[in-house]
């Protein structure tokens, strides 16, 4: 059975929209630049320049939530445009996320510390379920409601959910994807972990420091054959594989022969029956920490050889989205087939000198693109890969 | 299709760890009570236990226990929380929010994200295998269920499947606006190993997740006519929410034992596969309406 892809919407750093976003990428311009609040003002990071008031009116949205809600609506309603809802067609939404409601309790924890008034009813949008509940009511589904949480790989992972949920047949059609809002404690955390560039991110580059964090949301439309021929959607896209695995390695750490990252890839192209050599195309996780881009590198060479494909990691334009980057990456991969081009890996000079592997680093326009395979790698060593397909 | 259970283990306010049937021990919590907790010390390293808060170590501890009882190398990982690693999350609050210095130390913040709990099983385990982490209030466990149920239909031999959730004081300031205060709240959590090999003679039958936006009797009696059953075959339904009319044999409102933590579902079905068992039952039926919106449907069969 093919899982085909009839729908996508993305918000980021780069964009309110995917053609937003498209265009952002061509023009090889960032989102990431010196933050907007109290939080992020002294550091680099891909902020979405709308307030909360300021999604809701610019998505006409009609259910309120939490900012991470909020722009999970904004993603998933592009995605979902134009796809109607229908008896005949069991919908669900699978919406990956690491924090949740945190950018609502964070600030009223605060009160509560200070003994100043504590609203203890702004925690109802706390629950990271409850940000897809949220999200689902604004959609108008209601079939099947998940949240997948793991860290950094949640959308990946609620991509591969959705793909097992339609193969199974407990679900025809499914919203997936993850979002994730900039919050004063993601912001602390990886600063504690040292692993936070103060200056511009630079995936695979041997003088790479840390991560920029960024904000926003990326989903997609999932659809069986028979789905579609009730709804009528085309199709722009095929997820051809899927795959999660343990590092089980260090809560943190990857571990240095990527052997969490290696099987995740491997298992992920045996999943869509390719071979290495059939990618055309690696969307990386790459967040420019020491770490992790010397671990994926080299799995990628474990699993491509010498040569791999052309790879580059988008989060030198969006900063790292978080439990939304597997989706925005989605988006990115989907952008690439559709449009024969490669994105490239900004603000990359030099190779680690370990692996010495280059990143697609302009614009690469009238390519033949048919899988691209794109990774996201989460806390707790949770690999996972998927594989998107040109339609045939 | 059949999910056959090879092994269940619970850390709960109950006596229920390590006991061959747990209604040789169930009572509905009375005034005093708290976690009963295993010597962790026999489970986790004093170096790691120091830092491990209570959800991470009862998921640990539970993961341990199970893998030990089976032969099989467990081949997939699905654990639900409804709030994830609370006490981590809580404590990393409150050293951002009063901080003095700039340097802060990670452990509370490593230690927050949900998946903490599957994760440091996978790394205590040495276990690469598939690893997930669902977290839907409170229908956690049935996600993490359904996954487990996907994994098994793959051909998955050993899957690891439950879920855990810890109190923390504050949750009793959000009571009773956000959080109920009918029940006691509770720590708790449930492991499962499914698979066809080497099996209990439970499997769970089904499981379905509803939005209740019809009346609960309907939604229930669908449900059992889709496995081709009615109430009256239902040998004891374990229910918390809502009281149903339906003629069951039996039932038990099982949050008067689990007390409330909102993935308390997967303790009831650890409860319905002993009862089925201690009984000598066929069908057991777990109906978690916790909250209100929603309702799980968890069908279990002794064969």
């Amino acid at each position: 059975m093919n899982v085909y892809v009839t729908g996508c919407g993305v918000v980021s750093s780069i964009g309110l929209n995917v053609d937003e976003m498209y265009r952002a990428l061509l023009a090889q311009k960032t989102g990431i630049k010196q933050g907007l609040n109290d939080f992020s003002t002294r550091f680099k990071v891909g902020e979405i320049d709308l307030t909360n008031q300021g999604l809701i009116d610019r998505f006409h949205l009609r259910t309120n939530g939490s900012r991470t809600s909020l722009l999970g609506m904004a993603a998933a309603k592009e995605a979902f445009d134009g796809h109607l809802l229908s008896n005949e067609i069991k919908t669900g939404l699978i919406s990956g996320t690491s924090v949740g409601g945190m950018d609502v309790s964070e600030k009223e924890y605060h009160n509560f510390l200070k003994r100043e008034k504590h609203d203890v009813s702004k925690y109802k949008d706390h629950p990271s379920g409850t940000t897809t509940e949220q999200i689902a009511m604004e959609l108008g589904i209601n079939d099947f409601v998940n949240t997948i949480s793991t860290a950094c790989s949640s959308a990946a992972n609620a991509i591969m959910m959705g793909a097992r949920m339609l193969k199974s047949g407990r679900l025809d059609r499914v919203v997936v994807g993850g979002t994730d809002s900039l919050t004063k404690f993601t912001i602390s955390g990886f600063r504690s972990l040292m692993i936070f560039d103060e200056e511009w991110c630079r995936p695979f580059d041997e003088t790479r420091k840390g991560l920029n964090l960024g904000e926003g949301a990326g989903f997609i439309v999932l659809e069986t054959e028979r789905s579609m021929q009730i709804s009528g959607s085309s199709p722009m896209a095929r997820l051809t594989g899927w795959s999660n695995a343990s590092d089980a390695y260090h809560q943190t750490a990857s571990s240095p022969d990527g052997a969490g990252a290696v099987l995740s890839m491997k298992q992920a192209l045996a999943v869509a029956g390719l071979e290495p050599n059939q990618i055309d195309y690696i969307n990386a996780h790459g967040t420019a920490t020491p770490n992790n881009d010397l671990s994926e590198s080299t799995a990628i060479k474990r699993i491509f050889g010498e040569t791999p494909p052309p790879f580059s990691s988008t989060k030198s334009y969006t900063g790292h989205t978080l439990a939304a980057s597997g989706g925005i990456e989605a988006v990115i991969a989907i952008l690439s087939l559709q449009n024969g081009v490669l994105f490239p890996n900004l603000n990359h000079q030099t190779p680690i000198a370990e692996t010495g592997l280059i990143p697609v680093k302009n614009v690469v326009l009238g390519q033949s693109i048919k899988h691209v395979l794109s990774n996201s790698f989460g806390f707790g060593g949770n690999n996972s890969t998927i594989i998107l397909s040109a339609v045939e | 299709m059949k999910y056959f259970i090879k092994t269940a283990a619970s850390i709960t306010h109950q006596n229920s760890f390590d006991q061959e049937n747990l209604w040789k021990n169930l009572t509905p919590l009375s005034e005093e009570h708290s976690l009963q907790a295993p010597d962790y010390k026999v489970y986790i390293s004093p170096a790691s236990l120091r830092r491990l808060s209570p959800v991470l170590r009862m998921g640990i501890a539970l993961a341990k226990q199970c893998q030990a009882r089976i032969k099989e190398e467990i081949d997939a990982i699905s654990v639900g929380t409804a709030l994830g690693c609370l006490a981590d999350t809580e404590k990393f609050l409150v050293n951002i929010l009063t901080a003095t210095s700039d340097t802060l130390s990670p452990t509370a913040f490593i230690q927050s994200t949900h998946n903490t709990i599957a994760g440091q099983i996978s790394l205590e385990l040495g276990n690469h295998s598939y690893n997930m982490t669902h977290t839907q209030n409170a229908l956690s466990f049935e996600m993490a269920l359904i996954d487990a149920m996907l994994c098994y239909g793959d051909g998955k031999q050993a899957t690891l499947v439950g879920a855990a959730d810890e109190a923390i004081e504050f949750l009793k300031i959000l009571q009773p606006f956000v959080i109920q205060d009918q029940f006691p709240l509770t720590s708790g959590a449930t492991l499962f190993v499914l698979g066809e090999k080497e099996h209990t003679g439970v499997c769970f039958v089904d499981c379905a997740l509803m939005l209740q936006n019809e009346n609960m009797e309907d939604i229930i009696f669908r449900f059992l006519q889709k496995n081709q059953l009615s109430d009256h075959d239902i040998d004891c339904a374990f229910y918390a929410g809502i009281k149903t009319t339906l003629n069951f044999r039996e039932s038990i409102e099982f949050l008067q034992y689990t007390g409330l933590y909102y993935s308390a579902s997967a303790f009831a079905t650890h409860m319905a596969h002993d009862w089925l068992i201690k009984q000598g039952k066929k069908y057991a039926l777990v109906i978690n309406n916790v909250c209100g919106n929603q309702v799980g449907l968890t069908l279990l069969a002794r064969e």
